[in-house]
């Protein structure tokens, strides 16, 4: 069963626990909705890289991902009993732990006063349009993978909530379409016009970085 | 039908029917650049996948360690009965005990008293002499109550003489 990673050729597994031994996440998940503290901590353990990585991909700041991750994992054992098994306890807590991300980038957006304009540059480009001339770098020119990701950071920051969900959620998470549309609550087409932008935006913002690695 | 953007969408990800790949085949060439997105989207994608930001959680057992503290915090604490150990100086012992001393106070009077209860309802006498005794071995000590008068006479036999600073004042 891997609902959450349905595409073969996505790389990022989604539901493997950090740690796989021990009794199954339904014997924990049990356990945890009598009160057993050192149960949900096993499941705390076994899903805190996954968690954590999948909200830095959202918040791209440490800090900001550690105490976010906390607060996911603190409502996911306070609506613990709300758990009934209907899916994998990674998809249900997924779920918390996306909102959680989306509603911290949404707070962050009003108090700071931050607009995210995803059509920036995208005005004068036709949507089958090349985003941006093509660069040859030397070797030496090449960029590290600390630049990368750094690039990717910055990247992804100029994405509004909404665009940023859904590109994490599709292209690193490797989420189908009505999964995402499911998380989002909104329409397919929804989830697939986000896409488009989203995407368009960072290959925008990123075209030279992918053309040289 | 479907705007381009999410038939380009779909198309990126091999999302599109056989019927629809056909339909939107057709619009391509309104879009010729068309190719040359898609490959850049999925570059981009393999980009992102490649590199994952993070794997790994800094200060793994701290998290823990701070997850369940704010769990216990969270948690309703359980009412803790507290079983007192019995304090004769608490409110209810002084209530039983008051109690206690009242019936044997009771007791007392009516079983020592002469006269008993009876005779206080005659007497105006707040106080009775219930027993009387001499230091002097030489001296004897008793008390006779008058009911007639409602006075007790105190009489002491073998005394040689009242101190003066016992003698009564007129």
């Amino acid at each position: 069963m891997n609902e959450l990673r349905p595409d073969p050729s996505n790389t990022v597994p989604t539901e493997t626990p950090d740690t796989a031994t021990g009794p199954d996440d339904l014997e924990l998940v049990a356990r945890s909705q009598a009160g057993d503290t050192s149960a949900f901590n096993e499941l705390v353990i076994r899903y805190r890289n996954r968690a954590y990585a999948m909200i830095y991909n959202m918040v791209r700041n440490e800090q900001d991902a550690w105490d976010l991750a906390q607060d996911g994992f603190l409502k996911a054992w306070k609506s613990i009993n709300r758990f009934r098994g209907q899916s994998s306890f990674y998809t249900w807590l997924y779920r918390i732990l996306m909102n959680v991300a989306i509603d911290s980038l949404r707070k962050k957006q009003i108090e700071g006063g931050q607009e995210f304009d995803d059509q920036i540059g995208l005005h004068n480009i036709a949507p089958g349009a090349a985003t941006a001339p093509k660069s040859e770098m030397e070797p030496a020119e090449r960029i590290s993978d600390k630049e990368i990701r750094q690039r990717i950071d910055e990247a992804i920051a100029k994405l509004s909530p909404e665009h940023r969900t859904a590109i994490v959620m599709r292209e690193i998470d490797g989420l189908e379409y009505t999964e995402i549309a499911e998380q989002m609550g909104c329409s397919l087409g929804t989830v697939m016009s986000r896409l488009f932008y989203a995407r368009k935006k960072l290959q925008a913002l990123l075209k030279d970085v992918y053309e040289t690695i | 039908m479907k705007p381009f953007e999410e038939q380009f969408t779909a198309w990126v990800d091999g999302k599109l029917t056989d019927a629809e790949l056909a339909e939107f085949e057709k619009q391509l060439a309104e879009h010729p650049e068309a190719m040359a997105d898609r490959n850049d989207a999925l570059k981009l994608g393999r980009l992102l996948r490649a590199h994952p930001p993070v794997s790994e959680i800094p200060n793994p057992d701290f998290f823990n360690h701070q997850l369940l503290q704010r769990i216990e915090a969270e948690m309703p604490k359980p009412r803790v009965v507290e079983k007192k150990q019995w304090s004769f100086w608490s409110i209810p012992g002084l209530a039983w005990a008051g109690a206690a001393s009242l019936i044997v106070a009771g007791a007392l009077f009516a079983t020592m008293i002469p006269g008993g209860p009876k005779h206080l309802e005659t007497s105006t006498y707040f106080a009775q002499v219930v027993e009387n005794w001499s230091t002097d071995p030489n001296v004897t000590a008793s008390t006779v109550y008058d009911p007639k008068d409602q006075m007790t006479v105190v009489w002491l036999d073998g005394l040689d003489y009242i101190p003066a600073t016992y003698a009564l004042n007129k």
